[in-house]
């Protein structure tokens, strides 16, 4: 850290509370719930990639031992509502099964009910199903094209969304700067992959009228969404924020699967469990990340200053809309990176396509743009002939600068990305990385150094929703706590959505701690349901550490001037006369002084004693709103996206096998600033587990098509994540540049690592193949296809003499 | 992801087993089950029948039988790999032992089960075709023994009989001083399934002069194979990397090499090639410094 702590508990070096009970294989996942009389449900898929279902027969099926129901999509549409779209595109209606028409491989299009899983599976295979099939498309260019295939003809095209925004006089700064280039990208189809796959049990209550839900979520909106689905009041659906979630980073929002799964727990009037296998959770849970093509025209000075941006991301949402969208829009909050880039064009496109849905991933379309954007400045660097840090150092907006206003409309807080560079370049050395990076190159491999810097947007709100869709008017984006002191003087501290491993106890009882100046282990941390909780957003956006530790700031700081004012009544002095220490109040007048239990007995059983005016009791809450991002964009599309931006600055190096292509990552260094840290552990574990992600990004994952849309990677044989021998020794740099928005500088971390890695790792593969005169232009970028490069490479440079 | 239905019988003894499989054609034996088992869970693999060889007596061991070594098929992976014999008398099937899938698999997985798989990625295989080792099997009509370079006919499938149960795997032990042995592998993951493997086991002479060499590939093939020529070609040879190299070139080139999505044919017959010779090098410099 470059600044000593003034805190006590926050940002001290405190082992994370909820590791405990995983450690010990404690958790409690939606698996592990059973319920009297609960049925299973397993899924016939389509075995189409484009198909009309011509004829549906489930006679045989229901024939089968222990088989309840079968329900196929005709039924389903009568029954529930059509899930939710962020885009305004009413044509692209998606149900939980296909209805009349299959419009991707593996598509769900009915659900057999049966005593176990095993016997669903069985009877799935025995409905018969007839097909006429359609024709298809599979490629994002082709369509994009008009007369391609339409995945949903009501809707006319593929296109669901395209639309230009200029920020600023793009075409004044083209011209007056001496260069400009362009390149292309594309970020191939991966996603995170949790080992837990989303599972949900739903049992309907018909005395009181009330779907009970327990999944594997991640999700904001859940339960209403889920009611509004299946027309229940809101206040007909619980949602249990209780569940332990294995595994997540944007993915497990299984809406279509809890839908089904409510649909069919209140039509057979028992509970009904939903887990995808890994088949489907591979292949059709609607869990895919962007498939993005990026085309950039950049305008720069002959000394390297970037000026202007002209960007086109194009990306292949799948299927059916959903808010995979959105996904274009979140990167306009950072679309300039840490650069004072002056003006920007960005073009975002979102076609439809015979490929399966897509969903959030860690970052929501930054990871793809940060790629795009650095390798934009590692061309610039080589077209003017500067080293590429140097480049960056020209280019990066300056410490005094800050807040910083990007041309779209973004607030950057604060940063100071020269001084991290500084400390990163001090810390790997970097003339002796360059040389061990020659040393390495005469040994005969292929050696090549990557650096990348750039932002993790957080604290998330949903700006980008009104931005691309104008029915939407939400600028609301809040989070909340509830802090509770008993009769007994022990706090119970209530949070109010689930959690995928972020760690939401150790944070809330941290920042509780802190303020209160207790031990934050005797803090009392539990999770409501949807019907008892404050409103809130669940942890998307890289936000818990600023939304949630604000909200948990403000309770316990209403708390604790609710027992200031207490004290004060009862030590006959003025508030401002009461000194608070380590839970402990003092008139400062005449040190008369009552303890923490002696307050909490006056709130509970002393009302006599209490100020006139005040409830009962001792709690607070807080229901605390996204700081700044609170209003609409304006008419030439400008807003606030997320309020704070983390810094990273990647600085690796690899060796490239000439013979086999095999990329070995031999140093990662990674510099990271995001404000204060409120868990030194937490955020280490997701900077090494976003750099992870990273490398499989980079390096491995893919779901892969084939051109008749059959998705090949369908399970850990084919979708290759990086196991631990793939994942390198990773060196932080840390460095604290406090946000000015937040209660205690902290910033987000959810997403860091692997905001930066995959463009790392790309210019450092691109810089040990530069000399064959080739190039790398997507992700992943597989062994196989690096060795055949540089076979060819080699071989017309054979010809050549 | 659940298996469709099917019987589960753990036979007490070798006959036992030999009827059990003879009685149902659609039965499969079953010994580590670390392939079959997610094949079954996937539905890829439907038997209606297991059965579970591991209850047998006799069916798992090491034992130096002189001029071969014999492992009983149940023998596990992770106990060869562990074992002092399989080191000093089968050093190359002891270098390729870590690069089979991982250690919880190894564990399970056992050496008569990776042979009798047949996966053409799978190492072991690749190391009992390069030192032309044999299998023995057993069935209600009879038993016998097969050469690998004989057993093995595609990706996935054996010329063992019909009902047969593979009961021992048999490596040829090569005497005297001056082995070395080299085993290379390129997949896109450590111990992931290798696009090619290549296993090399020399002998040379006080004079660095080599006297006997066995080259394999594996991996880029539809099955393990032995580089007969190049072998017999690299005798009499110093193994220099340019004798390597013209030994290798026109049997590499001739090889009938497998393509798919991860790799190109072009990619695995130009990295069989660059593996193989890796693997004859680290073998070379290996058995030079045995005589040291």
């Amino acid at each position: 850290m470059n600044a000593p702590s003034k805190f006590t508990f926050v940002s001290s070096d405190r082992r994370v509370r909820e590791d405990r009970r995983f450690v010990a294989g404690q958790g409690r996942y939606v698996a592990d719930i059973t319920e009297a009389g609960m049925l299973h449900v397993a899924i016939v898929h389509a075995p189409h990639t484009a198909a009309r279902i011509v004829s549906f027969d489930a006679t045989r099926a229901l024939a089968m031992p222990g088989v309840v129901a079968v329900v196929e999509g005709g039924e389903l549409s009568e029954g529930v509502e059509p899930l939710m779209n962020g885009l305004d595109t009413p044509k692209v209606q998606r149900y939980p099964l296909a209805i009349k028409y299959v419009r991707y491989h593996g598509e769900w299009v009915a659900a057999v009910v049966a005593q176990t899983r095993a016997e669903a599976e069985d009877a799935a295979e025995c409905v018969d199903v007839i097909y006429e099939t359609l024709p298809h498309v599979i490629d994002t260019e082709e369509a994009y094209k008009p007369g391609s295939p339409p995945v949903h003809p009501a809707h006319g095209s593929n296109v669901l969304l395209d639309r230009t925004f200029n920020w600023g006089d793009i075409d004044g700064d083209f011209a007056a700067c001496d260069h400009n280039l362009s390149l292309r990208v594309t970020w191939g189809r991966s996603s995170t992959v949790p080992i837990e796959t989303f599972g949900v049990v739903a049992m309907w209550d018909p005395w009181s009228e009330t779907l009970d839900v327990r999944a594997s979520i991640q999700m904001p909106k859940y339960a209403d969404q889920i009611a509004r689905a299946l027309r229940l009041p809101g206040n007909g659906v619980r949602v249990h924020y209780d569940i332990d979630v294995g595994g997540s980073y944007g993915v497990k929002r299984g809406i279509k699967h809890t839908v089904l799964a409510g649909y069919l727990a209140m039509k057979l009037k028992q509970p009904v469990r939903l887990i995808e296998d890994r088949l489907e959770n591979m292949e059709s849970g609607d869990a895919h990340g962007p498939d993005r093509i990026f085309d950039i025209d950049v305008a720069f000075s002959k000394d390297g200053v970037v000026r202007s941006m002209k960007m086109r991301a194009m990306d292949n949402a799948g299927a059916y809309a959903g808010r995979a969208p959105f996904q274009l829009g979140k990167p306009i909050g950072a679309i300039v990176g840490p650069y004072r880039i002056n003006s920007v064009r960005y073009q975002a496109v979102s076609v439809t396509s015979n490929k399966a849905v897509q969903e959030a991933v860690r970052g929501f379309g930054q990871s793809p743009t940060n790629y795009a954007i650095e390798t934009m400045m590692d061309r610039v660097a080589e077209f003017v002939g500067l080293d590429r840090v140097e480049i960056r150092r020209r280019n990066f907006i300056r410490h005094d600068e800050f807040p910083y206003l990007i041309p779209s409309g973004t607030r950057y807080d604060s940063g100071d990305y020269h001084v991290v560079v500084d400390k990163v370049m001090k810390h790997v050395d970097w003339d002796s990385l360059v040389a061990e990076r020659d040393r390495l190159r005469a040994t005969g491999l292929y050696a090549g150094i990557g650096i990348s810097a750039c932002l993790e947007p957080s604290g998330g709100n949903s700006s980008f929703e009104p931005l691309l869709n104008t029915a939407n008017t939400t600028t609301t984006w809040m989070e909340s706590c509830r802090i509770n002191v008993d009769a007994l003087g022990h706090i119970t501290v209530t949070i109010h959505t689930t959690s995928s491993g972020q760690g939401h106890e150790t944070l809330a009882s941290t920042v509780i701690g802190e303020v209160l100046e207790i031990d934050p282990d005797s803090i009392r941390i539990v999770r409501t349901d949807s019907l008892t909780s404050l409103p809130g957003n669940s942890p998307v956006g890289s936000r818990m550490a600023v939304m949630l530790g604000g909200s948990c700031f403000h309770a316990a700081n209403k708390l604790k001037t609710k027992m200031v004012a207490i004290a004060a009544k009862n030590l006959g002095c003025d508030v401002n006369g009461v000194d608070y220490s380590g839970g402990a109040f003092r008139a400062r007048a005449s040190d008369k002084k009552l303890s923490w239990l002696d307050l909490v007995t006056i709130a509970h059983r002393n009302y006599h004693l209490l100020p006139e005016g005040f409830e009962p009791g001792l709690e607070a809450t807080n229901v605390y709103q996204v700081p700044t991002g609170n209003e609409l964009p304006t008419a030439d599309g400008r807003v606030q996206m997320y309020p704070c931006h983390s810094f990273e600055f990647h600085c690796i190096l690899v060796t490239i096998d000439p013979d086999t292509g095999k990329v070995d990552l031999r140093r990662y260094v990674i510099g990271h600033d995001c404000g204060t840290v409120i868990n030194p552990h937490i955020v280490k574990g997701m900077t090494l587990g976003g750099i992870a992600h990273g490398i499989g990004a980079a390096l491995l994952e893919e779901f892969v098509y084939d051109s008749e849309g059959q998705m090949l990677a369908q399970s850990f044989m084919d979708y290759l994540l990086p196991s631990s021998h793939e994942v390198p020794e990773v060196e932080i740099v840390h460095h604290c540049t406090p946000s000015p928005f937040t209660v205690m500088g902290q910033k987000g971390s959810g997403e860091s690592g692997y905001l930066g890695a995959p463009a790392a790792i790309s210019g450092a593969v691109n810089d040990a193949v530069r000399t064959l005169g080739i190039r790398f232009n997507k992700l992943p970028m597989r062994m196989t296809a690096i060795s055949d490069a540089i076979a060819d490479a080699k071989s017309s440079t054979a010809n050549a003499r | 992801m659940k298996a469709a239905a099917f019987d589960y019988i753990r036979p007490k003894s070798l006959g036992e087993a030999t009827h059990l499989l003879a009685a149902n054609e659609d039965a499969r034996v079953i010994a580590g089950g670390q392939t079959l088992v997610p094949m079954m869970a996937m539905r890829l693999a439907r038997p209606t029948l297991l059965v579970d060889i591991a209850h047998i007596d006799g069916l798992s061991g090491i034992a130096d039988c002189g001029s071969f070594v014999t492992f009983g098929a149940m023998t596990r992976q992770a106990q060869a790999e562990k074992s002092a014999l399989v080191r000093t008398r089968l050093p190359l099937l002891a270098a390729a032992l870590p690069w089979v899938g991982h250690t919880p698999t190894r564990n399970r997985g056992t050496i008569g089960g990776s042979v009798a798989n047949a996966d053409p990625a799978a190492e072991i295989p690749l190391v009992l075709v390069t030192l032309e080792g044999s299998i023995c099997w057993t069935s209600v009509s009879g038993q016998g023994e097969i050469a690998a370079v004989e057993l093995f006919s595609g990706p996935m499938s054996t010329e063992m009989p019909a009902g047969a149960i593979l009961t021992e795997v048999r490596f040829p032990v090569w005497e005297g001083p001056g082995i070395g042995v080299g085993f290379h592998e390129a997949s896109a993951r450590r111990s992931d399934f290798a696009y090619v493997a290549t296993a090399a086991q020399v002998q040379l002479d006080r004079m660095g002069r080599c006297v006997r060499c066995s080259i394999g590939i594996g991996g880029a093939l539809a099955f393990p194979q032995r580089l007969p020529r190049a072998s017999k070609a690299l005798e009499g040879t110093h193994l220099t990397a340019q004798d390597i190299a013209s030994a290798l070139s026109s049997e590499i080139a001739a090889l009938e090499i497998m393509t798919d999505g991860h790799a190109s044919a072009a990619y695995r017959r130009r990295v069989a090639g660059a593996l193989a010779a890796r693997a004859l090098t680290d073998a070379r410099n290996q058995a030079q410094g045995a005589h040291v």
